[in-house]
């Protein structure tokens, strides 16, 4: 774009501005813009449609009363043969979607059309070991710049006209098992990352890089002993060395942050889960390893951890507390709160207050826990020891059957909060493992005690449960049940709608308040993106990507009959109502 | 070779049946001389074993590939795996399906454990030739601890492992855990057989061969005779792995290797890592 061009823009952008909902500057969005991202209704410039990522959009044109005419209003294929799991939520900005595919690639569509502009496809080394296949979760845009992670953790910023590289970055070594997937948070000119790597005994940390440069500004690891940096000096370690870790296995803790993060402008915090402690057998680290499966609040200056919250203390099922903390407030018992919510992949809903991270309550969302019969007042679980998976033996020994399954009562996939509604809808799935001590186990070509497990559905009817959350009550408001396990992240509207995607391969829309389906659309393949809606030329519009895969097709036994019959994909589908 | 075939046999009739339909429908071994490669899995990062330096792919494995390739007449084309959760994910990922990000299957990998319960959960794949005899072991700095001695003594001790392995395990569980701070983490046995002779350990638990080659030249290291109180692993046989329908080369292999080991083949190629070869149970 030339110079003349560019301004002529500036001047559009102004009169634009006055006129109210979208935002486009010739320079591209500022983090003014970012911040306002919930409230302005002609763009989607941040990975959760806001930084809180609540998911929620004001609009209202497509509702409750309306959806059922629905239709596509284009669609745009991703190509090739790289047809894995599309988990990503796409970015909509001055006329043009960018979304991320699986294999690291990226793309624009033209908004209008579906048109592609252009497409930038990540080399990647075939030495990478992506744990649960080769997704991206999405693309952050700030200014001229389109920004994502790719499988052999690069950090990369696209031009947003042209998608020629401006910058990349390697963020972390692939060869040493660590990945990047989660869609980057954009938070005051820097781009926020976590890591991914779980499987490998790495160390989960956070890093803050400058938005222009890729520069790292701070950086901050997730467990205890371990040294923290600010623009290239140290800045602490990290809680205190063997509080909760014996001998020096804090060096290669886990607690990976592969999901990113959320971000409250009105605490000035940024909340990042935490992945599951490292190695998988928890007897080997008695004490509760701080900080892995957590949410930490920390400061977005320089990186500080201002609170942290630990979900499943001493983990010992792989529950990743890497699910997004999701700031919202309420008044609870006659008093207005600044709450935050996170449902965690141990099957309880979790609230606490989101300035010191105080806990408030943790409600169970699927039907079954094992591991755990609630929490007390305090925030600590109360454990039932006898369904904690023993201690590798070279006997068999008995099988525990373990629920929720170490895929989650809730895993990557988002949920969405409605200001109208006040309740969080939340993709979950019943479903356990049995699990046993497998004596006949080789690693790396030695011999090796390991844990067999089947996952197994908890109920003959579904697996997947998309729940809606009283977060004051703990109580389930309605749920939809889905035969297949649910991957999909959720929308929610001010329309008193509701927008979630199945393996099965649908879009489907639901009634806010009674979650009576009221519209379905079959993309061609699994969805296991997340939905979002804006408003272009006067009208609504929903996209969605739709292409099965993730870490479900990975597992077999019980739960693959629910998706044998799925093809892969790789789509944008974009809808609106007929003129 | 006589162990083997009782193995194959105890599969069962069903798919008995199955691998010999297969070797009717395939000749692995032809495909592999018309093309002229063969092309061979090796862990990355598995000294002595295989492991890359200045360019080069190094190890008694990648020896014994190479001397392999020779005897076929064909060029080599070493692949580096990285080693996934378990041994059964890296046949998946090197042998019989390939990996995610384009890896191609080897036409054979080395250092898959030669076991009948591994083996007959992993029938995409046949497991052939045990070459070697592997267990696990202890060794310590003279002076420092008594090697033979009761591991209760190697309390306050600095202790090397593997990271999440067998040897790891045994240290931190053992006695109760009363030697579980004195654990000292390294990402492979070879690391924590070489931290040992450097002296930032005074003891190590690794297999025998990272041990034999960690310690080459070393005089001032002990070897614990006797075996650790309420160690559970008696060792296993170590052999190499081709898909289930490359039998053709499977069994071309599995006699080149018999040969190797008569002829003292193996014995010098290990030699020249320094380990002593033994050679496998189920070899005979």
């Amino acid at each position: 774009m030339n110079v003349m061009m560019r301004s002529l823009l500036g001047v559009a952008a102004l009169a634009l501005a006055g006129a109210g909902s979208a935002v486009v500057a010739a320079d591209g969005p500022t983090d003014a813009d970012l911040v306002n991202d919930a409230a302005s209704t002609g763009d989607v410039l941040t990975n959760g449609m806001g930084p809180r990522a609540q998911r929620f959009s004001p609009l209202n044109e497509i509702n409750a009363s309306n959806v059922a005419k629905l239709v596509p209003a284009f669609s745009a294929s991703l190509g090739g043969e790289k047809q894995r799991g599309q988990e990503s939520q796409p970015i909509v900005y001055d006329g043009t979607i960018y979304v991320t595919g699986s294999y690291s690639r990226v793309f624009a569509f033209d908004s209008h059309t579906g048109e592609e502009k252009w497409e930038y496809d990540a080399r990647l080394p075939d030495g990478i070991m992506p744990c649960c296949d080769v997704v991206n979760r999405g693309a952050a845009i700030y200014g001229d710049k389109i920004i994502f992670a790719t499988l052999d953790a690069r950090l990369v910023a696209l031009n947003r006209h042209t998608g020629k590289v401006i910058w990349n970055k390697q963020i972390a070594d692939y060869q040493a098992g660590y990945s990047a997937t989660a869609a980057p948070l954009i938070v005051k000119g820097m781009v926020i990352t976590g890591n991914s790597g779980g499987e490998f005994g790495i160390v989960g940390a956070v890093e803050a890089r400058d938005v222009n440069t890729g520069e790292l500004i701070w950086r901050r690891p997730t467990i205890e002993g371990n040294m923290g940096t600010l623009r290239g000096k140290d800045n602490g370690i990290t809680g205190k060395t063997n509080a909760s870790w014996p001998g020096d296995l804090w060096k290669t803790g886990g607690g990976a942050t592969w999901l990113g993060g959320t971000y409250d402008p009105e605490t000035n915090l940024i909340y990042f889960g935490t992945g599951n402690p490292a190695p998988w057998n928890s007897h080997l680290r008695k004490g509760d390893n701080l900080y892995t499966s957590s949410t930490l609040a920390l400061d977005p200056d320089t990186g500080v951890i201002k609170w942290h919250f630990q979900t499943t203390p001493h983990d010992g099922w792989d529950f990743d507390g890497v699910n997004e903390f999701i700031p919202f407030d309420a008044t609870v018992n006659g008093k207005p709160m600044k709450l935050g919510a996170k449902a965690d992949r141990n099957g309880y809903f979790f609230v606490l207050d989101r300035t010191n991270g105080k806990f408030i309550s943790a409600n169970k969302f699927v039907m079954k826990t094992t591991w755990a019969d609630g929490f007390d007042k305090n925030g600590r679980p109360k454990y039932i020891d006898a369904n904690r998976p023993g201690a590798p033996t070279a006997e068999k020994g008995t099988t525990v059957f373990s629920s929720p399954s170490f895929l989650g009562g809730k895993n990557w996939m988002p949920m969405a909060y409605s200001q109208d509604t006040g309740l969080f809808y939340i993709p979950s799935n019943d479903w356990g493992m049995d699990i046993w001590n497998e004596p006949i186990a080789y690693k790396k070509g030695a011999a090796y005690l390991g844990a067999g497990f089947t996952i197994k559905p908890v109920a003959d009817d579904h697996i997947g449960a998309l729940r809606a959350m009283d977060p004051k009550t703990g109580k389930i408001v309605w749920e939809y049940k889905n035969k297949a396990p649910l991957w999909g992240g959720v929308l929610t509207t001010a329309g008193n709608l509701v927008f979630t995607g199945t393996p099965e391969g649908y879009l489907k829309a639901f009634d806010a308040k009674t979650g009576t389906e009221l519209w379905k659309f079959q993309t061609g393949s699994g969805v296991v993106g997340s939905p979002i809606t804006w408003e272009q030329d006067g009208e609504q519009y929903v996209a969605v990507m739709s292409g099965w895969g993730g870490a479900v097709p990975l597992w077999g036994g019980e739960v693959a009959k629910t998706f044998k019959d799925i093809n892969q994909g790789g789509s944008l589908w974009v809808f609106k109502l007929p003129k | 070779m006589l162990t083997r075939r009782g193995l194959l046999s105890g599969l069962g009739a069903a798919s008995a049946a199955a691998l010999f339909a297969a070797r009717i429908g395939a000749a692995p071994l032809v495909k592999v001389k018309a093309i002229g490669t063969l092309r061979v899995a090796l862990y990355k990062d598995n000294r002595p074993w295989s492991w890359a330096e200045g360019g080069r792919i190094l190890g008694i494995d990648a020896e014994i590939a190479r001397a392999i390739a020779h005897k076929l007449g064909v060029s080599i084309d070493l692949a580096e795996i990285s080693a996934d959760e378990s041994v059964d994910d890296d046949l998946r990922n090197a042998v019989w399906k390939g990996g995610l990000l384009g890896f191609q299957p080897a036409d054979i990998m080395l250092h898959i454990p030669f076991d009948r319960t591994f083996a007959s959960r992993n029938d995409q794949v046949a497991i052939i030739a045990p070459y070697y005899r592997e267990n696990f072991q202890f060794a310590c700095r003279r002076g420092e601890i008594d090697c033979d001695g009761s591991p209760a003594a190697w309390r306050g001790r600095k202790l090397a492992a593997e990271l999440d392995s067998i040897p790891d395990f045994y240290l931190i569980g053992a006695l109760g855990g009363s030697l579980s701070k004195d654990v000292v983490h390294y990402p492979t046995g070879w690391d924590a057989v070489s931290a040992m002779v450097q002296g930032s350990a005074d003891g190590v638990l690794a297999t025998r061969a990272q041990i034999d080659a960690g310690v080459k030249g070393q005089t001032l290291i002990d070897r614990r005779r006797m075996p650790l109180p309420a160690f559970t692993s008696a060792g296993w046989d170590i052999g190499m792995a081709v898909k289930e329908n490359s039998r053709t080369l499977g069994d071309a292999v599995e006699e080149m290797v018999a040969a190797m080991a008569a002829s003292g083949e193996l014995k010098s190629i290990f030699a020249q890592q320094g380990v002593e070869w033994v050679n496998a149970k189920a070899a005979g």
